[in-house]
């Protein structure tokens, strides 16, 4: 467990946190925003809480 | 992103959301938590810090369950105004027996690490009792009811057990009350002493009269008993100014 | 009417409305119940005598009752009852099971009661915003594990192959507060018969662990839970889906991954190491992307639609939230400076920036996505839309009369401690600063109040729209059968 106290270490953990936390960032965002038809297909989702009205209009009309 | 990677594997399956998401949040608290039980460094190493005794305990106990937490603090931070009015800053070491930490968030009265000593029993129990007639802008509560309620001492050894199960070093056998004296001399390790625990309680009530009263033990006692000794345990004039700086 | 009444029959067979209409309900109990103990410990710092010398009634011990009571009886029931409506508009399937979901609320609401009488009569664990005793944490531990069963499995049978945003933050706010109070609550009952027990951990890592609850009850039950809301109620009442549904996934993880560092900033300049707390700032200050990502997702989910704000006041609940969501985690960052933190530490500013998330944030979103679900669970109207107005006012009014008293009280205490004269003496007893308090103790007190008017409106809006809703549907009903 000696190896645990690396961590304590502010040199070391704070550009250990600041790499593991931008590197997964740039790769969400690059994932997110890389691809317009990933984008298209991602943003057709925001929908879902209108779907359920649909039946309910109908009944209305 | 050459293995085709969709975030719609997530968000179509609970489980696999549950587990990543579980991941996501255990990292912060592992990196920052996790260390501190393991590295010696976290408590600092100095003399005179002890358990408390069965009264101060129980005041202890009272200091939680009036909730004093709520408006003071027992930690001074390394700031010139706060040595001049509350002393030197606190350590580590110094609430290494505090189950729970009573540090506190919030100073609508003053700090209180390291109250004891500052003020004679009968101006506690008067503060207590009636604050405004001491200090005549406070807005603590009255207490009156400390000075009325006897101690409930019946369940001391039970208490100072399940301390023990958590690591506080009160003796229940005689290795581990020699190992007591070895370590915090004998007068301390007799008062860590479970079997002994109610007949010191008295003991130390009846000796130190911190209600001002005879007639019994009230809560107010143990209260006071605890108040008077937060602070006191390390003698700091044995330390140079910076003794503890690399720690902090 | 009667066509009316029968699109809503369809969803009621379709759905467990019954749980969601019951917790929404003790939310509104609550918020009334806790905003109450608030003005009246707020009052109690102004005047003190209104401790009346009793037990029951001091600050310390009722000071936690007025927290729970928001946080975890008001908050926790809106959020039981959104969770509840929204996963299963989402999914398109029934709570599953019933029994269970019926249980987290009996459990749950039992949980606020014991908690409360259990401070009055000084069982405390005396951790901030977890002092519940080991028994009734058991039985949160009993409630949550069902809710997460409820809620997963309601997940599981959704007819929608995607799981909506709302959930992921539900879900997220669900596992997060299992871990949170699983481990913030390890601690050794004297008795199997006694209330009182010990933390399993002392002073340096016993804080470290409550501040990691602690802020993250703040990170997780109260900003989380809560965007899940903001995700469905404000697309939904503004009738446009969610300005961007990638910022929502950039924002879920990167909220979830990072509130969880912040912890220790509560702890500057204290015997914690300093390596932690640096760290904690530093991802403080990071935190900041996310929660604005959020805030402009919430926002801009009205562009094109702003003169909705003009006419419709839930409408506006809602923006106003998502305002003061912003300005509290701008805040937020700011004080997790060590610098800042000096002189912001143990002050007034602290409990004014908790409120300003407190009602700004969550109370205000809560209020704006119950005006927009309870009437049409009950299948109405508003009784009255102008107290929904009043309200509205009442509560903003109140918010920024408290923060503004605590910035003012708060930054006065701070720099009184620290001033010295000129022999280098300090300056000021801390007394003095006590007398200087007063008049913003009295100030936040009347904040508290009108705040807690608005509520009380709410309160007796709602009960009017229901008892309004349940006679139109039987005289509906009793429309059907005469037809027949």
């Amino acid at each position: 467990m000696e190896w645990l106290s690396w961590f304590s270490r502010p040199e070391n953990t704070k550009p250990l946190a600041l790499i593991i936390f931008f590197v997964t960032f740039i790769g969400i965002l690059i994932y997110v925003y890389g691809s317009r038809k990933r984008g298209q297909k991602l943003e057709s989702y925001r929908d879902i809480p209108f779907l359920d009205d649909q039946d309910a209009n109908k009944d209305k009309q | 992103m050459n293995f085709n990677f969709k975030h719609e594997w997530v968000e179509t399956n609970v489980g696999l959301m549950a587990v990543l998401t579980m991941l996501a949040i255990s990292v912060g608290g592992l990196v920052e938590i996790a260390p501190l039980f393991l590295i010696d460094k976290t408590v600092e190493k100095v003399e005179g810090v002890r358990p408390y005794t069965p009264l101060e305990q129980r005041g202890r106990d009272i200091y939680m369950r009036e909730g004093c937490y709520t408006c003071h603090s027992q930690m001074i931070r390394p700031f010139r105004d706060e040595k001049l009015r509350y002393g030197h800053y606190s350590l580590a070491a110094e609430s290494q027996y505090d189950h729970p930490f009573q540090w506190g968030s919030k100073r609508t009265g003053p700090d209180l690490a390291r109250v004891g000593g500052k003020y004679s029993n009968e101006w506690h129990v008067q503060h207590l009792v009636a604050p405004r007639s001491m200090v005549e802008v406070s807005v603590m509560p009255n207490y009156p009811w400390l000075l009325t309620n006897r101690l409930d001492i019946s369940d001391i050894e039970l208490r100072m057990k399940a301390l023990r199960k958590v690591g506080v070093p009160y003796s229940l056998s005689q290795a581990e009350y020699d190992a007591n004296v070895a370590k915090f001399g004998e007068t301390v390790a007799h008062q860590l002493h479970i079997p002994d625990a109610r007949k010191n309680l008295v003991e130390q009530a009846n000796f130190g009269n911190y209600d001002g009263d005879h007639s019994g033990i009230s809560e107010m006692d143990a209260l006071v008993a605890y108040l008077q000794v937060l602070g006191t345990m390390v003698d700091f004039s044995k330390y140079s100014d910076d003794a503890f700086v690399d720690v902090r | 009417m009667a066509t009316d009444t029968h699109s809503g029959a369809e969803p009621a067979e379709q759905y467990n409305f019954d749980i969601v209409k019951k917790f929404a309900v003790m939310s509104l109990v609550w918020a009334v119940v806790g905003m109450s103990v608030g003005v009246w410990i707020a009052s109690e710092l102004a005047w003190p005598f209104l401790n009346f010398d009793s037990p029951y009634f001091s600050f310390g011990r009722f000071r936690p009752v007025h927290t729970s009571a928001v946080i975890f009886g008001f908050g926790g029931s809106a959020l039981f009852a959104t969770s509840y409506y929204v996963v299963q508009r989402t999914c398109q399937a029934r709570l599953f099971p019933d029994g269970l979901a019926s249980f987290t609320f009996w459990g749950w609401q039992t949980v606020i009661v014991l908690a409360a009488v259990s401070y009055v009569l000084g069982y405390t664990q005396a951790r901030e915003y977890a002092e519940m005793e080991w028994p009734i944490d058991i039985l949160i531990e009993a409630v949550w594990v069902s809710y997460l069963i409820v809620f997963v499995g309601t997940i599981m049978r959704r007819k929608q192959p995607h799981i909506y945003v709302a959930n992921w933050f539900y879900l997220g706010f669900i596992l997060a507060t299992a871990l949170l109070h699983t481990f913030n609550n390890l601690a050794m009952p004297i008795d199997l018969f006694s209330m009182k027990s010990y933390s399993l951990f002392a002073g340096t890592q016993d804080a470290m662990t409550q501040w990691w609850y602690g802020h993250n009850a703040v990170g997780f039950f109260l900003t989380a839970a809560f965007l899940g809301m903001m995700y469905y109620f404000v697309p939904k009442h503004a009738g446009r889906p969610i300005y961007s549904y990638r910022l929502s996934i950039v924002h879920f993880w990167a909220l979830c991954f990072m509130y969880m560092w912040v912890g220790g900033h509560h702890l500057h300049w204290t015997a914690l190491p300093d390596w932690t707390s640096s760290l904690a700032a530093a991802f403080s200050i990071l935190l900041l992307m996310p929660s604005w990502g959020g805030m402009i997702n919430g926002i801009m989910t009205l562009s094109g639609a702003w003169d909705k704000l003009r006419t419709d006041p839930i409408m506006r609940f809602m923006i106003v939230a998502l305002s003061f969501y912003g300005m509290s985690t701008f805040e937020g960052p700011m004080m997790s400076l060590k610098e800042v933190n000096a002189l912001s530490h143990y002050t007034d500013w602290t409990v004014g920036h908790v409120h300003s998330g407190a009602l700004g944030w969550v109370a205000m979103i809560s209020f704006g996505s119950l005006y927009h679900m309870m009437p049409r669970l009950w299948n109405t109207r508003m009784w009255s839309p102008r107290m929904v107005e009043w309200h509205f006012w009442l509560a903003t009014i109140g918010i920024v009369l408290y923060i503004v008293a605590m910035w003012i009280s708060g930054i006065t205490q701070g720099l009184m401690w620290r001033s010295f004269d000129e022999f280098g003496n300090l300056q000021y007893s801390f007394a003095e600063s006590v007398a200087k308090m007063m008049p913003f103790y009295a100030m936040r007190a009347i904040g508290g109040m009108f705040f807690l008017t608005g509520a009380a409106m709410m309160a007796l809006n709602m009960f009017m729209t229901i008892r309004q809703g349940q006679r139109e549907n039987a005289a509906a009903v009793a429309g059907k059968l005469a037809h027949a």
